[in-house]
């Protein structure tokens, strides 16, 4: 009988202390549940900004304002690829972080959200994706200070003033040719 | 007057005797020249055949050698532009005994460092694609645009003061040389008989060109220093660039001029024309401009240490304590500091000491350029490993090549033309004679002089 007993308040010792470490162990994890969607557009066109948003809330439906999230983005260049990290922001009232993304190239864009939910020690995920469609050209930079009359016609008229000179001195030349069977030397030189 | 006159005899005769007499070392040199050419010529063959990959240069390190060589010799064609341009603007006279190897050491090496920018293209057939493609926006048709200007420049004002000289050879040496001579001076020399309106059309002309080719030679290695400036890489991120390379293309131009100057001088025997005070005086100005370059690369230096912006600090090791460092440091010491120790201390500032100077500050020089081309572009963009550039055999036989190309047309130069602008050295005479104050007409009177027996 003593010895049932011991072996049942055994158990129930060792069944306390398993799910006392349960609950410690998965207690934050229990707490910083909560439900993240993304809302991205289904396609874009190169050169264009896209809006991704990410909607963070708790279980019960409320935002969560106030969460980083980290954007991620899949690259690969000359067969190396990796992550790029595109942006970071912060969700508001409603529970949005929005950054807007200017795409540099057509094809299908995978994406990666961290983001460290209250009361978190260790970052979470979630993954999304958009097609961006377009022609080739990476970036388009915008076209610099416009300086009235700097431009490439002075550039033109300098190099077209240099040459009327070069050629006023071809003119010289013919005129020395010219000059060379029209008179003799002027009186008054020295003997030759 | 009769000592004048001899005098003038005797010029004219120390002119035409490179023309009239050719003896076996002539040959001799001339083969050697067009031997180590063909080497390079076989080479530049090679590259053609195989393509780029037999240089050196790859995707990171995409200019080496032939773009330092071409950025090298774009430097020293501004010797005929200082010495003769400048110097004429000032009324220097002790420039003209010198003026015409300057004006056809500009002419010479315009020509090679053209070249290099070909050879570097891999695909010859591509330049076309400067004309059909080419965009004013871009620096590369600003450069080409400068080059090709400067270079019909430039061959005008080497012909348009040659012009009396050329009469000279015509009418001294009718009878005595061969007809493909006889009828090149004849063509060349315009009709010039020395006539009230020749002269002043010649003056004219000189005048114009002398003015106009001073801001073209500026521009033009303005221009080539822009085409580092103007690329996204940190050791080329400087406005003082054009300056920089305008002030060491002056220096590297007096430094080949005193050179060239010195070999005619002990082979034509010139010793009565070009004397000690041409050799000191460019002493003077190379110091001078040893002097700004060292301004130029302290302030060049200290500016990029001081920020030290992404890139600056790997550069700044690379030239100072690594890779660069022995090249960089005879730069420095070789190349700026013992040309101005040289020309300042007078136990040194003799005609040896001069050519010695010269020399250290060429090769300085060409070391200048391919630092500046290969550290520039050896800098990472993004963190990875720092690639590496070593020329070829190939590089190294094109760049032998190209100098040999520069000697024999200097050579060969000499053999047909007057390598002494004889109306300008009498000229000069004749104004330390008999009057203090030369004038154009009087320069004209005695070239004209000169050109006697022509009407």
């Amino acid at each position: 009988m003593k010895a049932t007993m011991r072996h049942t308040i055994r158990a129930a010792l060792a069944l306390l202390a398993v799910g006392t470490i349960t609950v410690v162990l998965t207690a934050p994890a229990l707490a910083s549940h909560v439900v993240v969607r993304t809302a991205f557009p289904t396609s874009g066109t190169v050169g264009e900004i896209v809006p991704l948003a990410v909607d963070v809330r708790t279980p019960e439906g409320a935002p969560l304002p106030g969460t980083t999230v980290t954007y991620y983005l899949h690259m690969s260049f000359a067969g190396v690829g990796g992550e790029a990290q595109i942006g970071r922001a912060v969700t508001d009232q409603n529970g949005v972080a929005t950054i807007g993304y200017q795409p540099r190239a057509a094809g299908l864009h995978e994406l990666r959200m961290e983001y460290l939910p209250p009361g978190a020690t260790a970052a979470e995920q979630v993954m999304g994706a958009f097609d961006v469609t377009g022609g080739p050209q990476l970036v388009r930079p915008s076209g610099g200070v416009d300086i009235p009359g700097i431009n490439s016609g002075l550039l033109m008229a300098v190099l077209g003033t240099v040459w009327l000179i070069l050629l006023s001195v071809a003119f010289r030349l013919v005129a020395i040719a010219r000059a060379g069977g029209a008179t003799g030397p002027a009186p008054g030189d020295a003997p030759r | 007057m009769a000592t004048l006159s001899a005098w003038q005899e005797r010029l004219e005769a120390t002119a035409l005797a490179p023309v009239s007499r050719t003896g076996a070392r002539f040959w001799a040199l001339v083969g050697v020249e067009v031997a180590v050419l063909g080497w390079g010529l076989y080479a530049y063959s090679v590259q053609l055949r195989d393509g780029l990959v037999v240089t050196g240069m790859r995707d990171r390190i995409s200019w080496g050698l032939y773009i330092a060589t071409f950025v090298f010799f774009i430097g020293i064609s501004h010797a005929g532009t200082l010495i003769s341009a400048i110097l004429r603007v000032s009324q220097a006279r002790w420039r003209t005994p010198v003026t015409r190897i300057a004006e056809f050491i500009t002419v010479v090496a315009l020509i090679c460092g053209a070249s290099f920018v070909i050879i570097d293209l891999g695909r010859p057939d591509r330049v076309l694609f400067v004309f059909a493609y080419g965009r004013w926006q871009s620096p590369i048709i600003w450069d080409v645009l400068a080059i090709t200007t400067y270079l019909t420049g430039s061959i005008v004002y080497l012909f348009v003061p040659m012009i009396p000289d050329l009469a000279l050879f015509r009418d001294r040496l009718t009878g005595r040389t061969s007809r493909w001579r006889a009828w090149l001076y004849r063509t060349l020399a315009i009709g010039w008989n020395g006539n009230v309106a020749q002269r002043r059309s010649l003056i004219a002309a000189i005048g114009m060109l002398m003015i106009l080719i001073i801001p073209i030679a500026v521009s033009v290695h303005t221009v080539v220093s822009w085409i580092f400036a103007m690329t996204l890489r940190v050791p080329w991120n400087s406005a003082l660039f054009g300056a920089f390379f305008v002030a060491g293309a002056i220096f590297s131009g007096i430094a080949i001029l005193i050179i060239v100057m010195a070999i005619l001088r002990r082979v034509y025997r010139l010793h009565e024309y070009v004397t000690a005070k041409q050799f000191i005086y460019l002493g003077y100005l190379l110091a001078a401009f040893a002097a700004i370059m060292i301004y130029a690369n302290i302030s060049e230096l200290l500016i990029h240490g001081y920020k030290l912006e992404e890139g600056a600090g790997f550069h700044l090791r690379q030239l100072f304590l690594a890779e660069f460092a022995p090249l960089f440091w005879f730069y420095l010491i070789g190349g700026l500091i013992a040309p101005i120790v040289i020309v300042l201390l007078p136990a040194t500032r003799t005609v040896a000491g001069v050519v010695v100077a010269s020399i250290l500050v060429t090769v300085a020089m060409w070391i200048e350029r391919y630092v500046i081309v290969v550290s520039g572009l050896r800098v990472p963009l993004m963190p990875y490993e720092s690639a590496d550039y070593a020329p070829t055999w190939v590089e190294w036989s094109i760049f032998a090549g190209g100098l040999a190309l520069f000697a024999l047309l200097i050579t060969l130069f000499t053999k047909v033309f007057p390598i002494i602008a004889v109306w300008e050295v009498a000229e000069d005479h004749n104004a330390a004679v008999t009057s203090p104050a030369p004038t154009y007409a009087a320069v004209l009177d005695i070239a004209a002089d000169s050109a006697g027996g022509s009407s």
